[in-house]
């Protein structure tokens, strides 16, 4: 019989707190910047100029070839041997950037992809340039129909920061390690982060739903 | 108007256009008819180069538009496409669709190009659908927006791809009239069609291609009455 004791929250519920706060912090950045990024890259996938689709397709197939896990070592450890030497949380920042960038330019570049070829057609019949074109014409529109897609990237972003506890940053992940070792319970620490990762996605989730739902109808 | 000299086409191996020689006046009306796989529509479609030509020469009033360093954009704004699946922008209302090429490329002020909107709107006899959506509109209601588009570029010629191929029956009517409003103001035209009747009454020359050549060009009356060319004879006898 399992009893769970989670009156260890009277204590840490800050803690967790911070803890989420950190994560958010994480994820927002690399939400961001992986999505900027990810908009260049599809972009350098769909160019015509062979060096530039080339560079972004080695970068996207490292990139997703590999664990994060890996890549966090490297990125915080590894690089000191080059003399760089990245704080925990730009460590972080960078892991999670360079990844959802990769898997987001394939989303968008799916995207832009399945808009009709027409649309790109009449937009240079009239004379815009292909780069007017993707932005006015193509891109709106795949950005509407990508919007699940990129709301499923956001939600592996905010689970993959807990990949990031390995350098030591106070996230959740970290936060109910800490608190594991603190309280020596083994279940209920962990618990209450997943709860709280739960809360997170879900919400973030009905926002998507939301947002996909005021775009439909404009 | 536009000039166009031994025009080829091919994909890999497969020849779509085998040499294509015509020319195109100013306000005049040309047809293009001819069974399906014959390359009408690659021919047009090579003229503002959608298609990109593999051999030959097209020329707009003397700029070849085949060039290489030919600025594209600037002669494609001089040519108005219409296409058979309209291609209006999903996205924009139709107010947007009309004037986004207006404002963006001639940098015409918004109210401005809004304006002149509205008067190719009444042209179409679609004023009252400045506010909406392409997926409210019908068929022929898109493919009149999609004119009015073309248009508000300005330009000097119109080139249509099957403009009412996918039209409901009852709607064609609607968009060739406007299409002949058009060729009764002037408007220089290249028109691929499968409305014999259109053609015939509106065109001041037909080109009827098949195999990836013009087999036979004439004024529309004498081809359609006295066609010289066996396949012409035996293409309109099926069609008319």
């Amino acid at each position: 019989m399992m009893d769970l004791d989670f009156a260890f929250l009277d204590k840490y519920w800050l803690t967790f707190l911070k803890g989420a706060w950190h994560t958010l912090e994480l994820s927002f950045f690399g939400v961001l910047l992986g999505t900027v990024l990810g908009v260049v890259f599809a972009l350098m996938r769909i160019s015509r100029l062979w060096p530039l689709k080339f560079a972004a397709s080695v970068y996207i197939e490292i990139i997703r070839g590999t664990p994060m896990l890996v890549q966090v070592f490297i990125i915080h450890y590894g690089l000191t041997s080059f003399g760089i030497n990245l704080t925990a949380f730009m460590s972080g920042v960078i892991a999670l950037t360079i990844n959802s960038a990769a898997y987001m330019a394939e989303v968008f570049r799916a995207g832009i992809e399945a808009i009709d070829k027409g649309q790109m057609e009449a937009a240079r019949s009239l004379g815009m340039t292909r780069g007017m074109a993707l932005r006015h014409i193509v891109l709106p529109q795949a950005f509407r129909n990508m919007l699940p897609a990129i709301g499923n990237e956001f939600i592996i972003i905010i689970k993959d920061s807990s990949l990031i506890s390995v350098v030591g940053i106070s996230e959740l992940m970290y936060t109910a390690r800490t608190v594991q070792g603190s309280t020596y319970l083994p279940m209920e620490p962990l618990l209450a982060a997943a709860a709280l990762y739960f809360v997170m996605t879900f919400t973030l989730s009905r926002l998507m739903l939301w947002l996909e739902g005021r775009l439909r109808h404009s | 108007m536009i000039k166009v000299l031994s025009l080829c086409k091919s994909y890999g191996k497969n020849e779509i256009l085998k040499g294509i020689t015509t020319t195109v006046s100013k306000g005049e009306v040309v047809v293009v008819i001819g069974p399906s796989g014959s390359g009408k529509s690659t021919f047009l479609r090579c003229l503002n180069r959608l298609e990109e030509p593999t051999k030959g020469q097209i020329l707009l009033e003397n700029v070849a538009i085949t060039d290489k360093g030919a600025n594209l954009d600037l002669l494609r704004q001089r040519m108005g496409m219409v296409f058979q699946h309209f291609h209006l922008f999903p996205h924009m209302n139709v107010m947007d669709n009309i004037t986004l090429a207006p404002v963006k490329l001639k940098k015409y002020k918004k109210d401005e190009a809004q304006s002149i909107a509205m008067e190719l709107l009444r042209a179409v006899g679609l004023e009252d659908k400045h506010d909406q959506f392409p997926s409210q509109l019908s068929g022929g209601q898109k493919q009149r927006i999609a004119i009015a588009r073309a248009l508000a570029m300005k330009p000097d010629v119109m080139l249509f791809d099957e403009p009412t191929s996918s039209l409901d029956p009852e709607m064609v009517g609607e968009v060739l009239d406007v299409m002949k409003k058009l060729a009764q103001d002037g408007m220089t035209m290249v028109i691929v069609t499968h409305e014999m009747g259109f053609a015939r009454e509106v065109g001041d020359k037909l080109l009827f291609m098949d195999g990836g050549h013009i087999v036979e060009e004439g004024a529309p009356k004498t081809v359609f009455q006295n066609p010289a060319h066996p396949r012409t004879q035996d293409f309109l006898s099926k069609v008319l």
